[in-house]
């Protein structure tokens, strides 16, 4: 029976490919219709046409490394997950239509055509949802090691003195992360001060705060300093309107004049040279 | 199976290196140690390094502080070197700040810096 | 469900044996140098509590996993006179043993579930438990 199915969407393509894309444009909201010429749709679609035929030869072998190309395929063509569901839908649905109008399938062999037809598409389904997963969880792994990396790392600008800019929103997630590469790199650069440059930080509240307060306390304790700079006018603003107390702590507003206090506090300073 | 920690003496300085786990009754023992060795030895400063040390609960950082309190009573300065980031890190979200410590990176940072604050 | 261990706490030594046994524990489930740090010290936390107030317990220590993820879980147990206040225990600075007072509210902050459960007169079980980032 799926032999016979094939062969007759072989011959019945043009029909199928046109009747599926009309569904696919009514019903549509995806821009992949609207936006690309009709060369790139009519080829577009009979790959896809070939790819669902391929997955009607069930019992051989090989099936499932075809199933799994098919899904890698569909997946590449860059179809949002509902798209594609649908384009699958649209297909067997045109099929079915027009195996019932040429008197293939009729009253009495209709509960074998729909067991025919679940076993197409339920594992084709599958499959694509499986992949696109996959795929999704790779991509947020991926971003998330990528947030790591731009997350915080500490930068030795000078002997004993280490500089540590934090840019974007600080969550209690990264504020560990913080802490951690701010202290490992104190302790590999035997850095003595660190400064910790929050002018990339969109919102400083008592949270981010807290975690700030908790990571120069710990910064004391294994044996630096830690002086906050970059905190821009509406920084301050929040700052002593929420109530937070940064009293213990050295904050200046720009990294320069951080910079040359911790330079003081290290006994050093940067002198001009006099040329002539 | 109690192994005491030595204390060496440098000049007028104390130090001392904990190169094992505290257990409590090691810990003990150390203050009392250190105390009266501080007393023998009119010490100024006392040096105390935790590098190999990996972590740090309540009571040891109880027995540390009490320690640094009781030697500033004897008029003796204390400096910690080389705790571990991930002792700082567990330290501070125990709620344990040590605020009134000294501390510096290492042994070799310790001493210049304890030396300063006797200078001073 | 997975592998288990555990101490039983009766003398100071044994607080010792109980962070020792976290410590490989996480070492070997595949923890950080920072994890390894958090969790001994909670054993440590915990394991004391049973001593200074039930006098007897038990720590136990089991892998556990979740969607994808590896985590350890310690269950503290004792059959001691039981917490009174829990919400008092919780509070930052409260303490009955003279200690820091950082115990439970600090031991909730190293892990990332913390449970109490307690009967007057029949004994506490803590279950700490910590994922794998």
């Amino acid at each position: 029976m799926n032999k016979l199915m094939a062969t007759f969407i072989q011959d019945n393509l043009e029909e199928i490919i046109s009747r599926w894309q009309e569904l696919m444009k009514d019903d549509s909201e995806e821009r992949f219709f609207q936006i690309m010429s009709q060369d790139v749709i009519d080829k577009t679609s009979r790959e896809f046409a070939e790819l669902m035929i391929s997955n009607l030869y069930e019992g051989e072998t090989n099936y499932e490394n075809r199933l799994k190309d098919f899904t890698n395929k569909v997946v590449r063509f860059g179809w949002s997950i509902s798209f594609v569901m649908k384009a699958i839908t649209h297909f067997t649905t045109v099929v079915y239509t027009m195996l019932e109008e040429n008197g293939t399938i009729r009253e009495e062999n209709m509960k074998e055509y729909v067991m025919t037809f679940a076993a197409w598409i339920t594992p084709m389904r599958d499959g694509i949802v499986e992949t696109y997963a996959k795929t999704w969880e790779r991509t947020v792994q991926l971003q998330k090691i990528a947030l790591q990396e731009l997350s915080a790392s500490l930068i030795p600008v000078f002997d004993k003195i280490s500089v540590m800019p934090l840019v974007g929103t600080i969550d209690t997630e990264r504020a560990k992360l913080i802490m951690e590469n701010l202290l490992e790199g104190v302790v590999k650069h035997r850095a003595e001060v660190v400064l910790l440059d929050i002018t990339g930080v969109p919102v400083v509240d008592t949270m981010v705060a807290h975690h700030i307060i908790q990571a120069a306390d710990a910064v004391r304790l294994v044996g630096a300093k830690c002086m906050l700079v970059g905190i821009r006018p509406e920084i301050a603003q929040t700052i002593v309107t929420l109530g937070i107390n940064l009293k213990d702590f050295t904050t200046t507003s720009t990294l320069q004049r951080g910079v040359e206090q911790a330079l003081a506090w290290t006994n050093r300073q940067i002198v001009e040279v006099e040329e002539d | 199976m109690n192994l005491r920690i030595p204390i060496l003496k440098l000049k007028d300085v104390l130090i001392v290196s904990i190169q094992w786990e505290l257990d409590d009754q090691t810990a003990l023992q150390f203050q009392e140690d250190l105390l009266t060795k501080m007393h023998e030895t009119s010490a100024r400063g006392v040096v105390i390094d935790l590098t190999p040390i990996d972590f740090i609960d309540s009571f040891i950082a109880k027995v540390l502080g009490d320690v640094i309190a009781m030697s500033g009573l004897m008029g003796a300065k204390v400096v910690i070197t080389g705790i571990q980031p991930a002792v700082a890190i567990t330290l501070i979200e125990l709620g344990i700040r040590l605020e009134d410590v000294m501390t510096a990176l290492d042994l070799e940072n310790g001493l210049e810096k304890l030396q300063q604050e006797l200078e001073a | 469900m997975g592998y288990q261990s555990s101490v039983e706490i009766l003398t100071e030594w044994d607080i010792v044996a109980a962070r020792q046994l976290g410590r490989n524990e996480a070492k070997e489930v595949g923890f950080g140098t920072v994890d390894q740090a958090r969790i001994t010290t909670a054993i440590s936390e915990l394991a004391r509590n049973i001593y200074l107030y039930a006098g007897k317990g038990k720590i136990e220590i089991e892998r556990i996993t979740e969607g994808g993820l590896f985590g350890i879980i310690i269950i503290a147990s004792d059959e001691g006179p039981g917490i009174p206040d829990v919400r008092k225990v919780m509070e930052d600075g409260f303490s009955t043993s003279g200690g820091l007072g950082a115990g439970m509210p600090g031991v909730k902050r190293l892990m990332d579930d913390f449970k109490v459960e307690t009967v007057l007169g029949e004994g506490t079980v803590i279950k700490a438990t910590k994922w794998i980032r």
